[in-house]
């Protein structure tokens, strides 16, 4: 396969998100307001034009709003018919008079809502679009939409095939860009096209038995560095957040075509297949401008992403798709288990740091070569966590899906002078000295054996007071197996003779955000058949180790979830409790290794029951 | 004193941009500055547009146009 896909939407939102707020400041709300529903419409407009001059066919998500609006309708009609757009119906955009009076709320977000008031919207919009239009849509979404959700629209509405269903690490980070006031809360998914599980949004299906009935994408391709650790909102396929983002001089983003043509590039790392999503909010482009940016520069910036997208179609490089036609697309070319990967390096920085992004039905993992190949990101997806969110739930806005490590949340390699972070690395130890991988640079390659996943990393090399040591680092992800296999190949000694120890380790917690959660009730083992020590969590900084041991384990109840690691090798297993100002566990191998020798270890992630 | 208000148009504080942190500022036409809420930066237009020229230096490949990819 060598295609490219890229998916356009508009949506006609009569009230745009920050347009009320922004362009009425010093006006009483009101969302009747004629020059606002004006104003919406004419973007909306605008967006339509700029796809079709550039014979592009768009996904048209009518919101609520705009089903109450004559003008927006038949705009949809006729688009449909000439232009052969999709129609289809966002849950975002819910805000309009006739929503405050019926639901007397000014609550926006659908996954935010009691299931009861989620199944009475669903149900209202729905009809209301079957209405005017006189089926049912194929293509739906929001920012995030919850499992229950998915799975009360594919019941009542089995048309539906496609759904925007997250933004990829729009979590904390956003909300703190937003002054903490914008709770777009929901880290942890994929970041391209997926199955979702009807367990959980985030976590893809194993199978047909957990398939949710729908393809979901994200909203927006994102930049996957620079989304990981800042604003998500300043990074993705949507021009005026790279202006947003103040990546932008003269007029000129070369950033956003580098991005285009990264994800582009990751067709390299899945056979041959690569997405692309645009999805701009009519507010984006009001005519008071926006984030410093002037209304012409907003405009200009759509314009040109379009004119670049067109340019790549005209030289074979691309394919324009509505949802409904890339869900049958995604749906024949899919299969459950296959993975998503991307070795992404920075384009904006200029640090050279690359990372790799993993996912599957059973983790999501993000490997840091600037860290020697550490895990700095892991996500159960196997524990297919039921996450239930909304008013009535016990998270009522936060929608992300648990990791076990978090870098960027929980700390990483580095503390502040005590305590230890979230991550998985490998500690080499001579003599009394020790050296951590996290902190040799290097880089990685990609290969496939098979069904497996080969990312092969630059040999490092470590110095000691009177030793050196080469060591590469190879990663090896089987399709199906949901775990990782670690090599440590030992390549080089200064002394051939000398003896090291590898200490392979993975300190972990679990969480949505940067606090931390209680962490009493997790249990720790490591052990053998003939011997296994166990410590229950009390922040006691207990210690435990068992030499030939088959493996170290935790168990996390809170999140119905348990990962191991053992080795091929004979190694002792070592488990490792907090305390108070570090309410982190650690499961340990430790080997002791010659030059030439090479420890083969794993880990897995697995639903605890 | 009358109220403050939304400037031309709706310009960030940078300093807090530069911490990850979008929040508009609002213009004191008296004193013909634009202040934020959230911090202690005051600045002319022409002070907050030199101060976001400064919040790109992070960007250090920003008007590079990159095409090799290949790991």
């Amino acid at each position: 396969m060598d295609r490219f896909i890229l998916n356009i939407i508009h949506r006609p939102e009569m009230v745009p998100e920050y347009a009320e707020k922004v362009t009425g400041h010093g006006k009483e709300e009101d969302l009747s307001r004629d020059s606002l529903l004006t104003e919406s419409l004419d973007i909306f407009k605008t967006q339509q034009s700029i796809a079709h001059k550039h014979g592009f066919k768009t996904t048209i998500q009518m919101t609520y709003a705009s089903l109450f609006n004559e003008e927006a309708v038949q705009l949809a009609k006729e688009h449909h018919e000439t232009y052969g757009d999709e129609i289809g119906l966002t849950l975002l955009g819910l805000p309009c008079e006739e929503f405050h009076e019926k639901y007397k709320t000014k609550d926006f977000c659908i996954w935010m809502f009691s299931m009861e008031d989620k199944k009475a919207i669903v149900t209202d919009v729905f009809e209301k679009f079957h209405d005017r239009f006189g089926f049912y849509p194929q293509s739906t979404g929001s920012y995030y939409m919850d499992a229950p959700l998915i799975q009360y629209i594919k019941t009542q509405y089995p048309t539906v095939k496609c759904a925007v269903a997250t933004c990829w690490e729009e979590g904390p980070k956003a909300y703190h860009t937003c002054n903490n006031s914008w709770y777009t809360l929901f880290d942890g998914g994929p970041w391209n096209p997926w199955i979702p599980s009807k367990q959980n949004t985030h976590a893809p299906a194993e199978n047909e038995e957990q398939d949710a009935g729908i393809v979901a994408i994200p909203h927006l391709s994102r930049d996957l560095i620079a989304c990981f650790d800042g604003n998500g909102s300043n990074f993705g396929t949507h021009p005026q957040n790279v202006l947003r983002g103040m990546i932008y001089h003269d007029g000129q983003y070369p950033y956003l075509y580098n991005l285009i043509d990264q994800y582009r590039h990751l067709k390299r790392y899945n056979r041959g297949y690569a997405y692309n999503m645009m999805f701009v909010g009519p507010g984006w482009m009001n005519k008071m401008g926006r984030w410093e940016a002037p209304y012409e520069l907003l405009l200009k910036s759509y314009e040109d992403a379009m004119a670049y997208y067109a340019q790549l179609r005209e030289q074979g490089e691309l394919e324009d798709m509505t949802m409904a036609e890339f869900a049958d697309f995604f749906r024949e070319t899919k299969t459950y288990t296959r993975p998503e990967c991307a070795i992404w390096r920075d384009i904006l920085y200029g640090s050279e740091k690359q990372l790799f992004w993993y996912a599957d039905p059973y983790l999501r993992t993000c490997i840091d070569m600037n860290q020697g190949g550490a895990l700095v990101d892991l996500r159960p997806y196997a524990a297919k966590i039921e996450w239930e969110v909304g008013i009535g739930t016990r998270h009522v806005q936060d929608a992300s899906y648990p990791f076990l490590i978090q870098e960027k949340y929980r700390a990483g390699y580095f503390t502040h002078y005590a305590g230890e972070g979230t991550v998985k690395s490998c500690k080499v130890v001579y003599n009394g000295e020790e050296v951590d991988l996290c902190l040799c640079r290097t880089k990685a390659h990609f290969s496939e054996d098979g069904d497996t996943r080969i990312l092969t990393l630059d040999p490092v090399e470590i110095e000691f007071h009177d030793l050196s040591v080469v060591i590469q680092t190879i990663f090896r992800f089987q399709e199906g197996s949901s775990a990782i296999g670690i090599e440590r190949h030992i390549l080089e000694m200064s002394c051939p003779e000398a003896e090291i120890e590898l200490l392979e380790y993975f300190t972990g917690c679990y969480g949505t955000t940067e606090y931390p959660e209680d962490m009493t009730g997790i249990v720790l083992s490591c052990g053998s058949p003939e011997e296994e020590k166990r410590i229950e969590y009390a922040y006691k900084c207990r210690e435990e180790e068992v030499e030939d041991a088959k493996e170290a384990s935790v168990l996390i109840p809170q999140i119905h979830t348990r990962a191991r690691v053992w080795a091929e090798e004979e190694v002792s297993a070592y488990i490792r409790e907090g305390y108070a100002f570090s309410p982190m566990y650690t499961l340990g191998l430790k080997k002791t290794m010659k030059n030439k020798e090479v420890l083969r270890s794993w880990l897995k992630v697995e639903k605890a029951d | 004193m009358a109220q403050s208000g939304k400037g031309r148009l709706n310009y960030r504080c940078p300093s807090c941009f530069m911490r990850d942190l979008d929040i508009d500022m609002f213009y004191d036409k008296e004193k013909e500055e634009y202040y934020c809420i959230r911090c202690q930066y005051t600045g002319t237009e022409k002070d907050v547009l030199e101060k976001n020229e400064m919040a790109r230096f992070r960007y250090r490949r920003m008007m590079d146009r990159i095409t090799e990819f290949e790991d």
